[in-house]
């Protein structure tokens, strides 16, 4: 395992990455991961508090659109992610607090395409969120603040 | 002269508490920096997208009951920010790129200041399904571009013309 990791980060592209004398590697790529922190994460929280019943003059059907940014936001993320972690494969792949991160990741997307299915699945969307529907954004909003934070920690935790 | 007033800063007693408690402060505050950013921008975004001409069947004013979300992000933004200028006055004040980050700042204030006074009453007086005149579209085009502008110069603060590479 850490063999691979070794050679993921010593590749060509992995030292590009972490040490291109030029703005247009790690730094703009770090940017990048951090603009589609925002498309993800903003449009969902917006989505969750209004089901959780803020803002409720706002018909939920007008956030239908929501999504898309959200899938935009994820494929920037999960590319500069992939190139990001190919950098320091060695270091970031040891780490308890990445796999947490991932995991988190991957339980608030379930969520998101859960909640996506129960509000918009079936025609014009509710504007009163069912029970369900409050529980997933509940969760949606948690999940989202927990990968941010396992994210800023990976900076910090040995 | 800001470096001046930067090692005043350093020496006072609010900034040597932060930097003695800097061991979990500085990742907490960088934490909900990130989490203020999404919200600030997802909430702003939201209504200048409406202003752009998209969910046209809402009333701009029903968008609007959104912003005081925009300022809880702003508000966290503003407090760990100062947190990290108070702690690091150096780092930041010696930064050109901090000033454009700054600058940005400033450009996205008087942008919402300008769109409070002179067409806040006339974007809620703009009937449903009609299109947005173009001062709003450039206003909401410039509050994009420069909340943008915040988001890149701070995240380019480590790498771009900084003495202290700190905060990665």
């Amino acid at each position: 395992m850490e063999e691979f990791l070794l050679r993921l980060q010593e590749s060509d592209f992995g030292v590009w990455v972490s040490s291109a004398p030029t703005i247009f590697a790690y730094p703009t790529i770090l940017m990048l991961h951090t603009v589609g922190l925002a498309m993800i994460v903003g449009p969902a929280w917006v989505l969750d508090v209004r089901l959780l019943g803020y803002g409720a003059r706002l018909p939920v059907e007008a956030l239908r659109g929501a999504f898309r940014i959200m899938w935009i936001g994820f494929f920037i993320n999960a590319s500069t992610g992939i190139a990001l972690f190919i950098s320091e494969a060695d270091d970031k792949g040891l780490k308890w607090i990445f796999w947490v991160k991932l995991l988190t990741i991957a339980v608030a997307l379930v969520v998101t395409t859960r909640l996506r299915r129960t509000v918009f699945g079936s025609g014009v969307a509710s504007d009163v969120a069912t029970p369900k529907a409050r529980n997933l954004a509940k969760a949606s909003l948690f999940l989202w603040l927990g990968a941010i934070t396992a994210g800023r920690l990976m900076a910090y935790i040995k | 002269m800001f470096l001046s007033f930067a090692s005043w800063l350093h020496k006072t007693p609010i900034s040597l508490v932060f930097q003695n408690q800097v061991a979990w402060l500085w990742p907490t505050c960088e934490t909900l920096h990130f989490a203020g950013l999404a919200l600030l921008l997802g909430v702003a975004g939201m209504f200048d997208l409406r202003l752009l001409g998209f969910m046209k069947r809402v009333p701009i004013s029903v968008v609007k009951d959104f912003m005081p979300w925009a300022l809880v992000g702003f508000t966290l933004n503003l407090m760990t920010g100062m947190i990290f200028v108070i702690s690091q006055p150096a780092q930041y004040f010696g930064n050109p790129t901090w000033w454009v980050k700054v600058g940005f700042l400033i450009v996205a204030g008087a942008n919402a200041f300008i769109f409070e006074t002179a067409y806040g009453r006339r974007a809620a007086a703009i009937p449903v399904g009609e299109d947005t005149p173009t001062p709003l579209k450039i206003i909401a085009g410039v509050s994009l571009i420069s909340w943008l502008g915040v988001l890149v110069a701070g995240r380019f603060l480590p790498f771009v013309g900084a003495g202290i590479g700190a905060g990665l």
